[in-house]
């Protein structure tokens, strides 16, 4: 009897320990399949014995983000790198069934992806699909950097980056805003204090960093490992800009705190030479890129953006600078054609060069051109009537993407250093006497230029 | 979670043959037996016990992740005004509301949640709604019944909100001048004895909840006409119901949960957050052909009056072809209401800090806003400004799209503006004309982004100058001589009673009888005569074929066009130099037009309508078109009122 009772009694507690376990799985799967599908789609990975994961997760996004009409194109270096080599079969078999998964199944913690915020309606919809197939997201918002130049607006702040992620992988959106000047423009990828930091290996990525400019790509529909994908027309060019696409933003804070200690010249005078030093830097630009010469911002004009988002009314000429390895003799032909007849030439392309162009109405456009050494980069200048030899020695820098008068320019990401070398410590006060043989701080005597010279070196028009 | 992992589907199957293959053999060993029995039932016990034990983990896991989700998701829902009052217990508020000549306030439990003592600012009635469960505030306005008008937007006001609600009331300085027997019936209907008695300069205050009880009121008399009666403050307890009355269960989408946060925090918008066939909030309006606007950004400019920013996007995202991605709302200051109201409709708002004061301020933020636009759209060439208290016609963006190519070829163009300031109910007749003018009417109007970036934004009035940014737009300094279209029945009407430079008086003499399209899809006429030099002709050819009226007759009187309908006339009238306006001016004040300065001229040349007949006036000798006068025809000179009258827009 009493073995009976605990046999009964086994058998009973049995029974429910194997309901609890069943109850048990059940809640598990429950829960995680709700999370994502981790354990079943690795299974399925690990079985065809590539990361077929990431093909899935990616062909699974492809499908969320069409399902919503939303027109994201690839951009993640290491997949447009591969597609790159193989463009022209790309390009000429654009249906093709691929006889193996090439492109998106390396494994890789993630794919990239960019979205133009323009053709994008933000409507919620698309999260709550993507949580139905399982993804979970991160949507990553901060300022927008296009109001945050203006006094006193609210800036409402807009979604920069969007991660989502299944399984082991996890898809980068990009957000790519569009902004004066023509250009496109994504932001930094700075988590807040409440984030997930370990949401995804955020130091892998390969946006967020910086900032970062770009040109509005065409784009091209193309069908790699059977996903049909939008990717850039020229992937090679696309991460040739990539690689230095670093965006700074103006100092925006800084330079309301100067036009608080230093109110603005709002002249007529100032306005107009404004308005003329815009359309003057618009025409050198223009010119400059034609030709696939890099500038940037250099002397005053540089200064004028570092410290006051602006035109120095009373600078009365627009800087550039250009890196003697880029010259060209088509610069002064170029100019000429566009309007700009050259004022006068000092030195020689090995040795000090520098082109000054007549703008409309007495604004001059001036090129200096730079030299680099191991240590340090220098420009030089001449004086005309003696012949006098200058130098101007700037610590090494490297340049970034900005925003000027709505226009996507380079200046020298490391500014302030620069600004420094130039005008001194006291940058920051404006000065109206400027010469520039003595007042700037880097300034050297560099000899004379020898008479029998003269008439090559110093050319006047 | 992890060392049970590899327990779950084998275990009991295992321990089940396990023990099956030891019973017989153990049979004897009956201590080994009882050892093992007693291993396995503790076993299973502890079994059991971690069984529960994970999934009371899992389950608390499970909610947390669902809560933090959700929060991510409702992050603004945590921002809702926290009611000030937490009241998860406490049944009772104290309400305080104090009426006198210079200040007012309300205070609940403590809290000041209305206290207005600038001076000439805030007469009339101040009406708070606050939530009957919760004791937060849902709604704050003040009618100035002094003024006309005002009492019938209170009356609209006051049936919006919803039954149940609690209603506080007091007057500032002056509340009863203009209050019509329809309002005071309401505020008596609302539970006030004093209400249909209340007089001039009379001090009132009232708690009551609509449709309900009288927490109390309390009134003091003018004694006469000079004096304010005595300050009254009336403290009195309001009783909170526990469950909010009006609870609809809309099904949970997007647009539902907009208005769900709307009608949660705000009120006063009648149909919109009621339960049954609330009032939509999307329009889906007939898309346009061959829009030429579609991706034309438009900056709607607003203060702090939610009612008129909720009719005028109402009417906005009505209009045919409108494209709500491209219209941004930007806020005078960080009022909360209009972000709620903006928000409803699922558009996107900027507020900005207010910068100086009266014109200025209204300046300046018409400057950051114009520049902003510029920003968020850079590639816009164009900018539609629109203003909170303007209705949208129905073919508002049809008349755009059928003239904006002008604007971007005509450099002689200033604008184009949905406003016509002579077109009146009497003197607009043709919805499909549109007219050259050389004043800047705004209202509704589109600005050229090279225009602002090149001319305006760099010199715009600083914020020190006191300068009204439409004045100053009119200035011969900006003008340029440039002019406008409008369209000869605007395509806007301006409803604002309320505002800077506006009050019932002022709008019933100038904008009321204002004529505003409705007609939708109006197919313009002759839009390309509108050019600079084809208007001429057009002008000319008008001229040529205009009948002459009687210029021995006066022409206030209607008598003076003939009982016709279709014709053309023309009158000339005495103008002796471009700026000589005298005689315009007394015309247009008996023909009960704009009159307080120029407006609608182009070359000493007006045109309207009367008695559905084509209708000039032509400035001689000022105007160019003088030739066409006959020589017999003496044009007709008005003089001014002996006494001026300091009449100024």
């Amino acid at each position: 009897m009493q073995k009976i009772n605990k046999n009964v009694v086994l058998a009973l507690l049995s029974l429910t320990s194997l309901v609890f376990l069943l109850f048990q799985l059940y809640y598990y799967k429950f829960y995680l399949s709700q999370k994502n599908g981790a354990v079943f789609s690795k299974v399925r990975g690990s079985q065809s014995g590539q990361d077929s994961t990431r093909w899935h997760v990616v062909r699974k996004f492809l499908g969320l983000i069409s399902s919503h009409n939303i027109p994201v194109y690839l951009i993640d270096p290491l997949i447009l790198g591969l597609v790159d080599k193989d463009i022209e079969k790309i390009r000429s078999s654009p249906d093709g069934p691929s006889p193996e998964c090439k492109y998106f199944c390396a494994p890789r913690d993630f794919t990239t992806f960019a979205l133009l915020e323009k053709t994008w309606k933000h409507e919620v919809g698309l999260f709550r699909t993507a949580e139905k197939m399982g993804f979970q997201w991160l949507k990553i918002i901060n300022k927008d950097p296009r109001l945050d130049g203006m006094d006193d607006l609210s800036g409402i702040e807009i979604p920069l980056h969007y991660i989502f992620k299944q399984a082991s992988h996890a898809i980068h959106l990009v957000v790519f805003y569009e902004r004066s000047g023509n250009y496109l423009w994504h932001g930094p990828l700075r988590l807040k204090q409440h984030m997930d930091r370990k949401f995804v290996p955020f130091r892998k990525l390969h946006f967020g960093r910086y900032p970062g400019a770009y040109e509005k790509p065409e784009l091209l529909l193309v069908s790699i490992d059977d996903l049909k994908v939008q990717i850039p027309k020229n992937p090679s060019g696309f991460l040739e800009e990539m690689s230095h696409s670093r965006f700074l933003e103006c100092r925006y804070r800084e330079a309301r705190a100067f036009f608080q200690l230093y109110p603005d010249d709002a002249s007529v005078d100032a306005v107009e030479f404004r308005k003329k030093a815009k359309s003057l830097l618009h025409l050198a630009a223009l010119t400059l890129n034609n030709l696939g010469v890099k500038f940037w911002l250099s002397s005053g004009t540089c200064l004028g953006w570092y410290r006051q988002c602006n035109v120095i009314p009373h600078s009365k000429d627009v800087d550039l600078g250009v890196f003697i390895r880029d010259y060209k003799a088509d610069i002064i032909p170029a100019f000429q054609k566009a309007g700009l007849p050259l004022k006068h030439k000092f030195g020689k392309v090995e040795d000090s060069l520098e082109l000054s162009f007549q703008g409309e109405d007495d604004v001059k456009l001036d090129i200096f051109f730079f030299y680099e050494e191991d240590d340090h980069i220098w420009n030089g200048g001449t004086q005309a009537k003696s012949g006098k030899k200058f130098k101007y020695l700037f610590p090494k820098f490297t340049l970034c993407w900005t925003e000027f008068v709505e226009l996507k320019v380079h200046v020298p990401c490391e500014t302030r250093q620069y600004v420094e070398a130039n005008y001194g410590p006291d940058w920051k006060v404006p000065v109206k006497t400027w010469d520039w043989k003595s007042s700037p701080s880097n300034v050297q005597y560099n000899g004379v230029w020898p008479v029998d010279e003269w008439d090559d070196v110093i050319q006047i028009y | 979670m992890d060392e049970w992992k590899p327990n779950p589907a084998i275990k009991p199957h295992k321990k089940r043959s396990w023990y099956l293959a030891w019973k017989y053999k153990l049979m004897n060993q009956r201590a080994l037996r009882k050892l093992c029995q007693t291993g396995a039932v503790l076993f299973l016990l502890v079994t059991v016990i971690v069984n529960i034990k994970l999934i009371l983990d899992t389950r608390r896991a499970a909610y947390e992740e669902e809560e933090e989700s959700a929060q991510d998701y409702d992050d603004e829902m945590l921002n809702v005004e926290v009611p000030r009052h937490p009241v998860s217990n406490k049944k009772v508020l104290d309400v305080e509301v104090y009426s006198s000549r210079s200040k007012v306030y309300v205070a609940v439990d403590g809290t000041t949640v209305l206290e207005d003592e600038a001076r000439e600012q805030g007469r009339g009635i101040h009406v708070i709604v606050l939530n009957q469960a919760t004791g937060h505030v849902m709604a704050k306005r003040v009618f100035d019944t002094y003024s006309p008008h005002e009492d019938e937007a209170m009356v609209l006001f006051l049936n919006m909100v919803a039954r149940g609600r609690i209603l506080i009331f007091t007057i500032k300085d002056e509340g009863s001048f203009h209050l019509k027997d329809t309002a005071k019936n309401v505020l008596k209907s609302l539970g006030s004895q004093v209400a249909p008695f209340l007089s001039w300069r009379d001090m009132w205050t009232f708690v009551g909840k609509k449709g309900g009880e009288v927490y109390g009121e309390k009134h003091a008399k003018s004694p006469a006409l000079s004096t304010w009666g005595d300050p009254v403050l009336l403290k009195t307890e309001v009783h909170l119901t526990s469950v909010e009355g009006r609870n609809a269960a809309w099904s949970i989408q997007v647009l539902t949960r907009r208005r769900k946060r709307f009608c949660s925090k705000v009120e006063g918008y009648g149909s919109v957050c009621s339960c049954k066939d609330p009032t939509p909030i999307e329009f889906n309006p007939d898309p346009l052909k061959d829009n030429k606007v579609f991706n034309v950004p438009v900056a709607v400019i607003a203060g702090n009056r939610p009612n008129y920013l909720y009719r005028m996007l109402r009417s906005l995202l009505s209009a045919q072809g409108v494209n709500p991605q491209m219209i941004t709302v930007f806020i005078d200051g960080y009022y909360e209401e209009p972000m709620d109201v903006v928000e409803l409709f699922g558009l996107s708002g900027i507020q900005h800090t207010p910068i100086s004061i009266k014109n200025a301020r209204v300046s300046q933020h018409y400057k950051a806003s114009l520049t902003a636009t510029f920003n968020l759209f850079p590639d816009a060439k164009f900018a539609v400004v629109l203003e909170e208290d303007l209705d949208i016609s129905v073919d508002f963006f049809s008349f755009l799209s059928q003239s904006i190519h002008l604007l971007e070829e005509d450099e002689s163009l200033y604008c184009i503006s949905a406003w016509n300031d002579q077109g009146y109910e009497h003197t607009a007749e043709d919805p499909s004309l549109l007219y050259r003018v050389e004043t800047m009417p705004g209202l509704g109007w589109v600005l050229r982004k090279s225009l602002y970036k090149d001319e305006l934004e760099p010199k715009w009035p600083t914020p020190e100058k006191l300068w009204d940014w439409d004045m100053w737009m009119r200035m011969p300094e900006q003008r340029k001589g440039r002019e406008c279209i409008i369209p000869d029945i605007s395509r806007s009407y301006h409803f604002g009673i309320v505002g800077l430079n506006m009050n019932g008086y002022f709008h019933e003499a100038y904008f009321k009888k204002h004529k505003f399209n409705t007609v939708p899809n109006v197919q313009l006429k002759n839009v390309e005569s509108l050019r600079k030099d084809a208007y001429e002709t057009e002008i000319h050819r008008l001229l040529g074929e205009a009948q002459v009226l009687d210029h021995s007759k006066n022409p206030c009187e209607d008598s003076f066009v003939p009982d016709t309908e279709g014709k053309v006339y023309v009158m000339f009238i005495r103008m002796e130099q471009e700026a000589d306006f005298t005689t315009w001016t007394q015309l247009a004040k008996c023909l009960h037009i704009w009159d307080l300065d120029v407006r609608g001229n182009h070359k000493g040349l007006w045109r309207l309508f009367r008695k559905k007949n084509h209708f000039l006036v032509v400035g001689v000798p000022a105007s160019p078109y003088s030739s066409k006068k006959p020589s017999s025809v003496t044009p007709i000179y008005m003089e001014p009122p002996a006494k001026e009258e300091g009449a100024v827009a």
